[in-house]
């Protein structure tokens, strides 16, 4: 599966008077596309600061130690905040906690709406109409390179096509636009056409003039030459008799002729609804460069004609000098990463030295990287990640191993003041109050491999690429740049005005359950009930269309009808879209809904780290244990078994297993030593010493054991009695 | 713990709570009735904004009720005029009707005699209600007043003249004690936010005993007792008296919550949301303690809240509540068991449990009030199906959920 996010090794703390707190220490995962991952733990575990990392909204006393959070072939650690500016809440959004310090209580609920669309509508226009333009540039550049050869000719030629495709994919998408607005309008009639007739049905008349109107101008929205076209004069003439007739019977309240109407028109619009799409795409170019005007055909007959026409005329030949131009670029590409595997190869000496040279290795470094750079292919739409990101790795690993020279030598020289203080004090009698702090060393041999390692993966990555070099499929690579190119003239085309995004903004309120939208749009937020707000909130993180969505408890104020509804309306979309949602909660019920994989966080680590079906049915480690058994569900009647005590204090972190203290069943090596993460299946991993081949065997508590045996047996019921 | 007692703490009649919003009237709470027995957990579920809050506030006199009655111990302790007032413009507007359609002159006489009955004795029993809304307090505290005399006065009169001084300063201490009591401060409150329900700027000992000194009590050392006598029995410690609300943790503060309302001694706590806004760990600890304190005290709880599971866990009976109105309520395994209205039915579809296989087979009912019922007729009302299980419908939907029950 595709990853859309890996965190690795993220080491964040604060700063504050009190000293330094550890908020997030050392944890890895990675977000598949269209997955959902739920972080689960107490508050302050640390979730929240890990998701506030990945959008790059922490407090400004936060500091990054160390770590990556990588985007896109992006580490969003490092990057600028302008370019941040891109990613946040376009591409990455989030859904707060408290709904109410997430809106702005003196701004109306419409404008804040769609102050995000039409904000990010015009940085979307702007960013593919330079993506488009530069795309269409490189593409132009190689075929020149690849088909012409020196042929000024040929290459007039190759750049006329190319302003030739500029110009009718414009066309084509303005076609497109028209349709989508009758298409969606139809949709829409048809819904609320359905919706007033069960109504009226039912004498029930609110807000009825209105709606009415809206329906019919929705119905006259819908004509459109490949959507309602014989019957538009009948569907416009019914659209106008509802409008009259719901007037005329609004006092006897028995709306017989409207219905009559209505179920008139269901038809109609249903049938239009059903007729295939015209293929827009040659649609547009015959409109513009057939000069003549568009055959009568029935939509089919239709589409195969112009597919016919385009590929004649214009895009098999243009097809083919893509793909030369691809085949090109690539071939140049695999010639630099031959040349780098020999560079890298050769400059890794310096880097696996006993003693690392500071001056030689900031050369080398210089030089790999721009070695490196040279072999990215800008052809390729899907970016190579690896590729993209060995700067900032190598960078950081030399950091880390400069620096940690440094700090070993400061960090002896202060362990042995403190030590000779201390012992000094002890000697004279006295009975110091505080403690020798044990020396933290970073360890260089681990700093150095971690260099090696950053070279050795590019390499290793160089090498696979080459040796699959023989698969690709240009063809289809091919097709997947004309499409990238398509919806990119999309994205310039569509101009959302603030009508429409008045429309937009109200059709999301609906969506996301908010009654009366329309009063709604113009009050402000104190207005709202907390499960409004937080539908409101929802609706502006979605308006931006993202590719992950962090939820940051989002129903934990809600209570289960509207919950449910919420985090149906969160799977809805999630499917739908194909989003990566990282769910953050401390409701286990909620995280078995949600959730594909499950991280249980405590004190700043990841404890546990599974799928949910591990998590729930075979939990290994005692703090998930108490989280589910502090839980009641329908069936519990024991007494539930609460935590005791508080969180660590993460200024002093304990030395050991931090759940230590409030774990009945810790060990004696649990106060000394913190526990590796153990593999209990490729998928299961659990952090603690209970795991060990050496450990006792423990039984998880009885609530726990008794509610899976519960589950199992109503499964076993429902199975039994679907056979 | 089971104590089955039918001694009815709380009875709610007909309680209908109204608000204002500009010309139209909001009805938060639209004609509920039950009661509530001594030692007894009732559980009010429903999604926000259906009015189980307002319940809540309304029994305690937060809010002056807009009709119905609500009976504390056997005393009216809050009564709403709204159904009187509307009796009398009806008949009024009855007799309007029936002198425009025309009657004989001696009728007509009798019908005015008859009106004007029915308004005096209407009349008389808006006074009576709004008097029981003003003076329930006044008269239980002359109650007390009384009692504390006269067990004085016994005493003083027995007592020898060393004695009688200390005792004369006892009984004038009781005596303002007896004077500021009030009916009311036996249901006590405990609110859904602990960190809004608290102030910021009052030490915790302050908080804890403001009741205590609102109610007269002025000797330090009794109320300072009495707070470190409440803050272990919340499992705080002493040295908490004198912190801040700001330095304690969520499940923490809810636990001074918890000790500021069981230190006026009440015989009744409305707990309204009290876990909604913590951890579950934390969650966990302040429903075990609330199950102590039940057990400890035999308190009588009214619990407001809106997950299912713990109001499951917690509740003996529990009501569902649906845009004001009470739709359905019986015992909380017979509820789970048998819910019948289908709102009760989309409500249970939509919890959440811990497990992962169930959760993505599970399908939630939506209710659609409209959908569902045909009132258009037959007016629904609570009617009892089953011993213990009342629930909202008319005479064709009765049967047919009685059907459904067999």
């Amino acid at each position: 599966m595709e990853k859309k996010l890996e965190v690795k090794n993220l080491v964040i703390s604060f700063r504050t008077s009190n000293g330094k707190v550890q908020a997030v220490r050392n944890i890895s995962f990675d977000l598949a596309k269209g997955e959902t991952l739920a972080i689960v733990g107490e508050s302050g575990s640390g979730k929240s600061v890990t998701s506030k990392a990945v959008l790059g909204i922490l407090a400004g006393n936060s500091i990054m130690e160390g770590g990556e959070i990588i985007y896109d072939g992006r580490d969003l650690l490092k990057i600028s905040e302008d370019e941040f500016h891109k990613i946040r809440g376009d591409k990455i959004a989030m859904i707060f906690q408290d709904p109410m310090s997430s809106l702005d209580p003196i701004v109306k609920i419409g404008k804040q709406l769609t102050e995000a669309m039409i904000l990010k509508n015009k940085a979307r226009r702007k960013e593919c109409r330079s993506n488009f333009n530069s795309y269409l540039k490189l593409l132009e550049e190689n075929m020149i390179a690849a088909v012409a050869k020196g042929n000024s000719a040929k290459a007039a030629e190759l750049t006329k096509k190319c302003k030739d495709f500029d110009k009718f994919e414009y066309k084509h998408i303005e076609l497109e636009a028209k349709y989508n607005d009758a298409r969606e309008a139809a949709v829409e009639a048809v819904s609320e056409l359905e919706n007033l007739v069960f109504e009226l049905g039912k004498k029930v008349d609110k807000d009825l003039k209105r709606r009415i109107q809206e329906v019919s101008e929705f119905a006259k929205k819908s004509c459109h030459t490949y959507l309602v076209n014989k019957d538009a004069a009948r569907l416009t003439a019914l659209s106008n008799e509802i409008v009259k007739c719901a007037a005329q019977e609004k006092v006897s309240k028995d709306y017989k002729k409207t219905i009559a109407a209505m179920n008139e028109m269901l038809p109609i619009l249903k049938a239009a609804l059903a007729l295939e799409e015209p293929n827009f795409f040659a649609l547009g170019y015959y409109e513009t460069f057939a000069n003549a005007a568009v055959p009568e055909k029935a939509i089919p007959e239709l589409n195969a004609f112009m597919h016919q026409y385009l590929d004649d005329n214009f895009m098999l030949a243009f097809i083919e000098d893509a793909k030369q131009a691809l085949v090109y670029s690539a071939e140049n590409s695999y010639q630099q990463k031959e040349q780098a595997i020999h560079f890298l190869t050769n400059k890794r000496d310096v880097f696996a030295r006993a003693q690392l040279d500071k001056k030689e290795c900031a050369e080398a470094y210089k030089a790999c990287v721009k070695k490196v750079a040279d072999t990215i292919d800008r052809m390729e739409i899907k970016k190579d990640s690896l590729l993209y990101t060995f700067d900032s790795g190598l960078k950081s690993a030399l950091e880390k191993y400069f620096g940690g020279i440094s700090k070993n030598e400061k960090e002896k020289k202060r362990y042995t003041r403190q030590k000779a203080k201390y012992d000094a004090l002890v000697a004279k009698g006295k009975e110091p109050d505080w403690k020798v702090v044990p020396a933290s060393y970073t360890d260089i041999e681990l700093a150095k491999q971690n260099i090696l390692a950053q070279l050795d993966r590019v390499i290793a990555h160089c090498k696979k690429l080459l040796e699959s070099k023989g698969q690709r499929d240009f063809g289809v690579e091919t097709v997947a740049v004309i499409d990238y190119l398509k919806e990119n003239a999309s994205g310039v085309v569509e101009k959302v005005t603030k009508r429409l995004a008045k429309e937009r903004a109200i059709k999301l309120m609906e969506e996301v359950g908010i009654p009366e939208p329309r009063t709604r749009y113009n009050q402000y937020p104190f207005e709202f009930s907390g499960g409004m707000r937080q539908r409101i909130v929802i609706a502006i993180a979605l308006a931006a269309n993202p590719d992950i969505l962090i939820c940051d408890e989002p129903t934990t104020a809600l209570d289960v009808t509207i919950q449910a509804q919420i985090l149906e309306l969160i799977n809805r979309l999630k499917r739908e879209r194909n989003i990566s949602v990282i769910f953050i909660t401390h409701d286990l019920g909620v995280v078995a809904n949600m959730a594909d994989r499950v991280a249980v966080m405590y004190a700043g680590k990841i404890v546990e780290y599974g799928t949910a079906e591990d998590i729930f049915y075979e939990a290994a480690h005692p703090y998930t244990w108490a989280l589910l058994s502090s839980m009641p569900d329908l069936d519990t009647e024991e007494k539930l078994d609460a935590i005791p005590g508080t969180p660590p204090n993460m200024i002093y972190p304990p030395q050991g297993d931090a759940f230590a203290a409030r774990n009945k069943y810790a060990l004696k090596i649990d106060f000394e030593k913190q526990p590796p993460m153990f593999a209990i299946s490729d998928t299961h991993h659990a952090a603690t010493w209970l795991l060990h081949p050496d450990a006792p065997k423990v039984e998880p508590p009885k609530i726990v054991t008794a509610r899976i045996d519960r589950m199992k047996n109503r499964r076993r019921a429902e199975d039994g009695k679907e056979e | 713990m089971e104590k089955k007692n039918d001694e009815v703490l709380l009875k709610i009649e007909h309680l209908c709570q109204y608000f204002k919003m500009g010309n139209s009237e909001l009805k938060a709470v639209d004609d509920v009735s039950f009661d509530i027995k001594k030692g007894e957990v009732f559980g009010l579920v429903g999604e926000s904004g259906c009015g189980k809050t307002t319940t809540g506030r309304s029994i305690i006199k937060l809010y002056n009720i807009t009709s119905g009655n609500i009976y504390f111990k056997g005393v009216r302790i809050g009564a709403g005029i709204r159904s009187y007032q509307d009796a009398i413009a009806k008949k009024k507007e009855e007799y309007k009707a029936k002198k425009a359609a025309g009657i004989s002159a001696e009728e007509d006489a009798k019908q005015k005699k008859e009106l004007d009955a029915f308004i005096a004795e209407q009349r008389a029993a808006i006074k009576a209600a709004k008097y029981d809304q003003k003076n329930c307090d006044k008269e239980y505290a002359q109650q007390c007043v009384a009692q504390v005399k006269a067990e004085y006065e016994q005493k003083l009169a027995k007592a020898g003249q060393a004695e009688k001084e200390k005792l004369q300063n006892e009984y004038k201490n009781e005596l303002r004690k007896a004077k500021n009591t009030k009916l009311v401060t036996q249901i006590q409150m405990i609110f859904q936010d602990p960190v809004a329900s608290l102030d910021p700027r009052l030490t915790v000992r302050e908080i804890i005993s403001e009741g205590l000194i609102i109610q007269g009590e002025r000797d330090k050392e009794v109320i300072d007792k009495k707070v470190y006598e409440m803050l272990e029995l919340v499992g705080l410690v002493r040295e908490h008296a004198s912190r801040y609300p700001h330095e304690f943790s969520g499940g923490q503060r809810q636990r001074i919550g918890v000790a500021r309302s069981i230190i006026m001694n009440p015989e009744m706590i409305i707990a309204d949301e009290p876990v909604s806004a913590l951890d579950v760990s934390v969650q966990a600890q302040v429903i075990n303690l609330l199950n102590e304190l039940r057990d400890k005290f035999g308190l009588t709880i009214l619990f407001v809240a809106h997950d299912l599971s713990v109001v499951k866990y917690f509740s003996d009976r529990i009501g569902v509540m649906y845009f004001g109105k009470l739709v359905e309520m019986a015992p909380s395994d017979e509820l789970f068991k048998n819910p019948l209205h289908p709102y009760t039915k989309s409500l249970l579809s939509a919890i959440p449990l811990p497990d992962p296989v169930y959760e993505k087979q599970r399908v939630r009912i939506v209710y659609n009030p409209l959908a569902e019922h045909d009132y258009s007729v037959d007016k629904p009302s609570l009617r009892e199906i089953k011993p213990g299980h009342f629930i909202q419908c008319n005479h064709a939907e009765y049967e047919k959920y009685q059907k459904e029950l067999k």
